[in-house]
């Protein structure tokens, strides 16, 4: 489903990425755990093509090559539903707006279809009573659960969080956590990146762990490592061990 | 679909009130020129028109001419030129005696010299100066024919002051088609810019750029025919008020030219929100 074959990403003189390889198959649980600057929201952004790899090939579904036009980028974009850790919900247009945007870009429904598309993600996130608040009226929590219902409603293949609890309370954040995870039960695929530990031990599936551009480890949660991968720059054997 | 980006036109035309009146205004300035000039040029067509129509060509018969062959000059030229009327010797002498005003003058000449001739009134297509001289040329060579007169000189300056007269139209006409060309695609690109937020968030939800540029398009249409339509408005009061305090004769122009003067408006429009938005939405939508 997605696939990462030997890819490096550079900004200047600064890697990103170096030489990066993984797969995730249809319905996985993968989270990227890594400080920041390690490299995750770069993984995210190769993903939805809003850069590209300096080396090596990235696939999603049946899009893959470095050069895809922008009208295939926008058909890419609308297999995954993305979750970002500032919400990015549009600040004129009520909840339910920002919902039915995404349903109207999918440009898959007829006009009677949209309302109850959007009330039912509403309802599966639990907004449905706030769908005609514009977002200053929300917490962050429920910011956040109605770019979830944004990143749901038109059911995608993969849902991509970059970092969905960064900007909420505990409570709020484990919430969310547990949304994810009845979405990601329900079969959609869920790559999530977050710089906390305790988030990636809430989720189920693998954990891939990425140090300054490099995998340093890619386990199982509950099982053999599937990748000891290259340690860091810089990083001794006795420090891996450690 | 279409109601949805006509809403997400007029939400863009709310937000931006002050970019979309100033787009207004400055496009109602610039139209409003270009209509000026619409209108005095077909308030000088009509005067061309009218001026024109009294265009004719004098074909001066030979004295011995028969009856029978004027009257068959007179079919002929109906046929091929335009409907031909008989002034007789008599007619023309006592036409130029109206003319002098002082009989006194005339008592000395004791024979009327005056030819007789037929007055032809041309027919719209021959009312310009190289097919009035292909005319006269054509009507010389009838053996009842002594000579032929048209104006020729006259002819030549109404039309030399009508082909100018277009010339400036046109060329006024693309000056401030051009301006409003610069106008709308200022005024999208700063209203794309302004919404460079939104747009990259739908561009990150899989929108395509027709998708975020319909809008836009749509709201420089608006724009367009709002300001079309206050530039005609302004243009029939100052007519109104023209042609009842100054010159009764001044007259608006047609309806189908109205429509005309709208369509080409949103037409430019169309162009210039398409021609921003190609170079903008690759700037913005990441």
């Amino acid at each position: 489903m997605i696939t990462f074959d030997q890819v490096s990403k550079r900004f200047g003189e600064r890697v990103a990425l170096d030489s990066v390889s993984w797969n995730m198959n249809e319905g996985e649980c993968v989270v990227f755990l890594g400080h920041s600057g390690a490299g995750k929201t770069t993984v995210l952004r190769l993903i939805t093509h809003e850069t590209l790899p300096t080396t090596g090939r990235v696939v999603v579904g049946t899009f893959q090559g470095s050069r895809l036009t922008r009208r295939q980028r926008a058909l890419l974009r609308r297999t995954l539903g993305i979750i970002y850790e500032d919400f990015r919900l549009l600040g004129d247009r009520t909840v339910f707006e920002n919902v039915a945007l995404a349903v109207r870009i999918a440009g898959h429904f007829r006009d009677d279809e949209v309302i109850p598309r959007v009330l039912y993600a509403l309802d599966e996130v639990g907004l449905k009573g706030v769908q005609a608040a514009y977002p200053h009226e929300l917490s962050a929590g429920e910011k956040q659960r109605a770019a979830i219902a944004r990143a749901i409603v038109n059911r995608p293949a993969v849902i991509l969080a970059d970092e969905p609890t960064g900007a909420l309370e505990p409570q709020s954040a484990r919430d969310v956590l547990t949304l994810l995870q009845k979405i990601h039960l329900e079969g959609a695929a869920l790559l999530l990146v977050t710089t906390r530990r305790e988030v990636a031990e809430v989720l189920p599936g693998r954990v891939i762990e990425l140090r300054e551009g490099c995998v340093i480890s890619d386990e199982e949660r509950g099982g053999a490592p599937r990748v000891r991968a290259a340690r860091a720059p810089g990083e001794s054997d006795a420090s891996m061990e450690a | 679909m279409f109601f949805f980006h006509l809403r997400e036109a007029l939400r863009s035309f709310r937000h931006h009130r002050g970019l979309a009146t100033t787009a207004i205004v400055a496009l109602t300035a610039v139209l409003t020129l270009a209509g000026l000039f619409l209108v005095l040029d077909y308030n000088a067509q009509v005067a061309l028109q009218f001026i024109g129509d009294r265009r004719e060509m004098v074909v001066y018969l030979k004295d011995d001419v028969t009856e029978i062959q004027r009257n068959a000059l007179i079919q002929r030229l109906a046929q091929l030129y335009g409907t031909a009327t008989y002034v007789s010797k008599d007619d023309a002498w006592h036409e130029f005696t109206l003319q002098v005003g002082d009989p006194q003058l005339l008592e000395a000449v004791d024979q009327n010299p005056l030819p007789s001739s037929l007055r032809v009134h041309l027919r719209a297509e021959l009312l310009n100066a190289p097919a009035m001289a292909a005319a006269a040329k054509q009507v010389q060579q009838f053996p009842e024919v002594e000579d032929v007169r048209y104006g020729a000189e006259w002819v030549r300056r109404l039309d030399d002051l009508n082909s100018g007269l277009r010339r400036g139209a046109l060329t006024a006409g693309a000056a401030v088609g051009l301006l409003a060309i610069l106008i709308i695609y200022n005024t999208i690109r700063l209203t794309v810019l302004a919404r460079r937020h939104p747009i990259e968030i739908m561009s990150r939800l899989g929108a395509t750029d027709a998708f975020v540029a319909r809008p836009f398009v749509i709201e420089a249409l608006i724009e367009a025919l709002i300001a079309a339509a206050l530039a005609l408005g302004i243009l029939f009061g100052a007519q109104e008020a023209v042609a009842s305090q100054w010159l009764t004769s001044v007259v608006f122009i047609p309806w189908t030219w109205a429509v005309a003067f709208a369509g080409a408006t949103l037409a430019l429009a169309w162009l210039a929100a398409t021609l921003a938005l190609s170079r903008v939405l690759r700037a913005v939508g990441a």
